[in-house]
């Protein structure tokens, strides 16, 4: 039997997973963190919750819970919808919270230097704060997107067709367990490893032009 | 002290009745004060005398708890709530420059000084750029201009911020204690560069302890303790002749450095 050949059929759903939730964790992330520092209090309460249940809940319970719960009851939605929406609101949370670290990184007199200066909040948000903590972020983000290619495995028990998805039914019909799956770990390897090595690069690479 | 410092000429800057609390601590307690167009104001004290938070409180970095400010003819009630309309007016009028610098370390000089024109004054890139150099020129830094912050000396960045500050064409300065950051020889060409700007007519409020500066350049004197303006006058008389017991104290203090 190919093992390989079937395991390797599940990457590109696995990569479009990871990139897809990475993608709409990014962009939401960045919302959260508004809100997260946001001048009412409101604002800033309802989005620090938003962010605990996030990180607070079992990805495989939330994922289930989108999926099964709400996913099945008035509104359908498909097993890849479910997992990005479900990995997609996590991700949001955990990158919110490493954008939020970042920003306070960044020298408070540099927020001091924009407002004398009478620069808008978005000029010193995308101009001035945004570009330095960038730098600060990419690190913590490219391990987050580690963390996430690896959770990918998860969508598997909602039915999504990934890499762990076709290891397990490869491994049922086919009898064998251990070939199957240590080339799923394998691959996972295979596919984490370049971000570990970009995360290690720009980490020196950053750190090293960030130097005041 | 109060003495005949009032001139026919309409202040160009008017504090009055500013305060301001943090919790229970009064930083600053009451102070009125009015510049004149062209006038350089030292003010020195003790530290935690109130003079750093009134001058943050000019371009309300600070939010002051009571108080008026007026700036070219045109007043804003600082206490609570200012719009952000109000805020932005002020900010424009007035110039500021801090201590530890806070040049944008990813721009180049030259994007330091043009940005905010760009982006406050509306000015094209073109524009900006030209009077950005002219000020570099000014501050004998031309050569810096694609240079990045981190690589000019302290002294070097604290002549970026002023021409940063300067682009905007504020009509009042602020300085937070400019060379405190600085080694005493590159505190000098931050110093000699702000003569040159007070020269010119500037109208400045510098927060500082170079008693020197303060003696040659300034026009006016003011010292700050708890909060207080406790005396203010022609800085060569104040300092010679200092009226109160607190005055004496820290200029000794000072002196005995």
């Amino acid at each position: 039997m190919d093992h390989l050949g079937v395991v390797l059929g599940g990457v590109p759903t696995t990569l479009l997973v990871t990139a897809t939730c990475f993608g709409v964790g990014a962009v939401l992330g960045l919302v959260l963190v508004t809100g997260r520092r946001s001048g009412s209090v409101v604002v800033r309460g309802l989005s620090r919750t938003i962010i605990d249940l996030l990180r607070g809940i079992p990805p495989i319970v939330f994922l289930f819970i989108v999926f099964f719960g709400i996913g099945s009851g008035a509104i359908r939605l498909s097993p890849f919808v479910a997992a990005v929406i479900g990995l997609g609101l996590i991700s949001a949370a955990h990158l919110a919270e490493i954008y939020r670290g970042s920003l306070l990184a960044v020298h408070r007199g540099q927020f001091e230097a924009a407002q004398a200066l009478g620069l808008g909040r978005v000029t010193t948000y995308t101009r001035v704060v945004g570009p330095q903590a960038v730098r600060v972020a990419i690190p913590g983000m490219v391990t987050w997107a580690i963390s996430l290619l690896k959770d990918s495995a998860l969508v598997s028990t909602i039915g999504v067709a990934e890499i762990m998805s076709v290891t397990n039914q490869d491994a049922r019909s086919s009898g064998s367990s251990l070939t199957p799956f240590v080339i799923a770990a394998a691959i996972y390897i295979a596919l984490g490893s370049p971000l570990a090595y970009l995360s290690r690069y720009l980490e020196r690479k950053l750190s090293l032009k960030g130097a005041r | 002290m109060t003495e005949p410092l009032t001139s026919p000429a309409r202040p160009i800057l008017s504090i009055e009745g500013l305060s301001k609390q943090f919790g229970d601590h009064t930083a600053v307690d009451d102070v009125s004060l009015d510049v004149r167009p062209g006038e350089v104001v030292a003010i020195i004290g003790p530290s935690g005398s109130g003079k750093s938070t009134l001058l943050r409180c000019i371009n309300l970095l600070e939010s002051p708890t009571t108080g008026r400010i007026t700036v070219g003819g045109i007043p804003t009630e600082v206490d609570g709530k200012v719009s952000q309309r109000e805020l932005v007016a002020l900010r424009r009028k007035v110039g500021m420059v801090f201590q530890s610098f806070n040049l944008f370390p990813h721009l180049t000089v030259l994007r330091n000084i043009s940005l905010p024109q760009e982006r406050v004054l509306g000015r094209s890139r073109a524009e900006a750029d030209a009077r950005s150099m002219a000020l570099l020129e000014q501050v004998g830094l031309a050569s810096k201009a694609s240079s990045h912050p981190p690589r000019c000396s302290g002294g070097q960045q604290q002549r970026v911020a002023i021409a940063r500050a300067l682009a905007l064409d504020p009509s009042v300065m602020l300085f937070d204690e400019p060379t405190s950051a600085l080694d005493p020889e590159l505190g000098l060409e931050v110093l000699s560069v702000m003569r040159q700007l007070a020269d010119e007519g500037m109208t400045m409020i510098v927060v500082t302890h170079e008693i020197h500066f303060a003696s040659d350049v300034a026009d006016r004197l003011i010292v700050m303790a708890d909060g207080r303006i406790i005396e203010q006058g022609d800085p060569k008389t104040v300092i010679d002749d200092p009226q109160v017991e607190r005055t004496r104290t820290f200029l000794s203090a000072i002196r005995d450095r």
